[in-house]
């Protein structure tokens, strides 16, 4: 039991490190890819947030974004290994242009997730340790409180300045 | 060559296997940690519920609504460990975020033409 | 399938239709029937539906949308 949460944990620091890094690459704090994005960040930066992670918190939310290929890349690796998430990354590109997303985050994200995911069950962390692990890093940045972890975001956006 | 032939012929077990009537095909219970999983995973969705519902501004329920789509299609792929349940949970989750997307996009004052 | 897992989804189920039903803003009752759907979706999948989840999947999301379109002609 106590492995179990400790597997847990190592995945969604995994998954947090990969789509963090992913979504800092694409640039997704830089501007609102949609107008949604745009309301959601003047939103939390309302609340005392900041604005650069709003804008994330923001595509996050309109988008599917490497949050959401890393998770639907384990959901893959769960169900059917490798192809499934090839088939995955396949869904989530066409899930970025039904959303008016001319982006590429959610489908890098979700290739290198189905490799991440596979080398972890290969490790002997099963695959639905990874998808609990995301549930959880998608929670810590969106679910508890959107002040700080917009102002985490922030903080690592100027980093990548 | 052998291992393309291979690919192929599980491929077509897979295909038998999900062909005809495409409900109630033979689907495995999940296992041990699967279950373990969708218990966290439905705590984590119960508690976004719980946070959607007593934020007062409209949009900052939205990121709380997608932790609980997140939840929600992880507990769909969790149940079925078959190639079927990656569309299902996929399907979901995308039709999820278009719809954050169109309720943020109104909000906003509509997509300018 | 464990008897927990269901009970979490009636209690998410009933939270947001009672909440759909008293929300007084049009947005917040469309959050509201998003989460009843989203709800009842792992209760089809347990019982091996996976067709008519994947259908409910897009038509959901598409109703909101048509209803959001009556919002904005309304709030005009």
């Amino acid at each position: 039991m106590i492995t179990s949460f400790l597997q847990i944990a190592f995945a969604a620091l995994c998954c947090w490190v990969l789509f963090i890094t992913i979504d800092m690459i694409w640039a997704l704090p830089r501007e609102g890819g949609v107008v949604g994005a745009k309301a959601i960040a003047s939103a939390v930066e309302r609340a005392g947030g900041d604005i650069r992670g709003g804008t994330m918190m923001g595509n996050i939310v309109s988008s599917p974004d490497a949050s959401a290929g890393t998770l639907l890349a384990a959901c893959g690796v769960y169900c059917f290994g490798i192809p499934g998430g090839l088939i995955a990354t396949v869904l989530v590109y066409i899930g970025n242009r039904i959303c008016y997303d001319p982006g590429y985050a959610g489908t890098t994200g979700c290739f290198l997730a189905t490799f991440m995911v596979y080398l972890g069950t290969l490790a002997g962390i099963p695959a639905e340790f990874f998808i609990v692990g995301m549930v959880c890093a998608i929670l810590t940045i969106q679910g508890i409180s959107h002040r700080h972890s917009s102002r985490l975001l922030g903080a690592l956006w100027r980093l990548r300045r | 060559m052998e291992a393309s032939q291979m690919i192929m012929e599980e491929l077509g077990d897979i295909m038998n296997s999900i062909s005809g009537p495409f409900s109630s095909p033979p689907i495995n219970p999940p296992g041990e940690s699967a279950e373990l999983a969708a218990i966290i995973c439905a705590i984590i969705a119960l508690y976004a519920v719980i946070r959607v519902i007593l934020e007062p501004d409209i949009m900052r329920k939205l990121p709380f609504l997608n932790v609980f789509s997140f939840g929600v299609a992880g507990i769909m792929a969790l149940l079925i460990p078959h190639p079927l349940g990656i569309i299902a949970a996929a399907a979901y989750f995308i039709g999820s975020t278009f719809e954050s997307n169109a309720i943020a996009s109104t909000f906003a004052g509509g997509v300018e033409e | 399938m464990n008897i927990l897992l269901f009970l979490i989804f009636f209690v998410i189920i009933l939270a947001g239709g009672i909440y759909a039903g008293f929300a007084r803003d049009p947005y917040a009752k469309l959050i509201g029937i998003g989460l009843i759907g989203g709800g009842v979706m792992p209760l089809i999948i347990a019982r091996g539906y996976v067709d008519v989840a994947t259908a409910l999947a897009v038509i959901i999301p598409l109703s909101t949308i048509f209803v959001l379109q009556l919002c904005r002609k309304g709030a005009v």
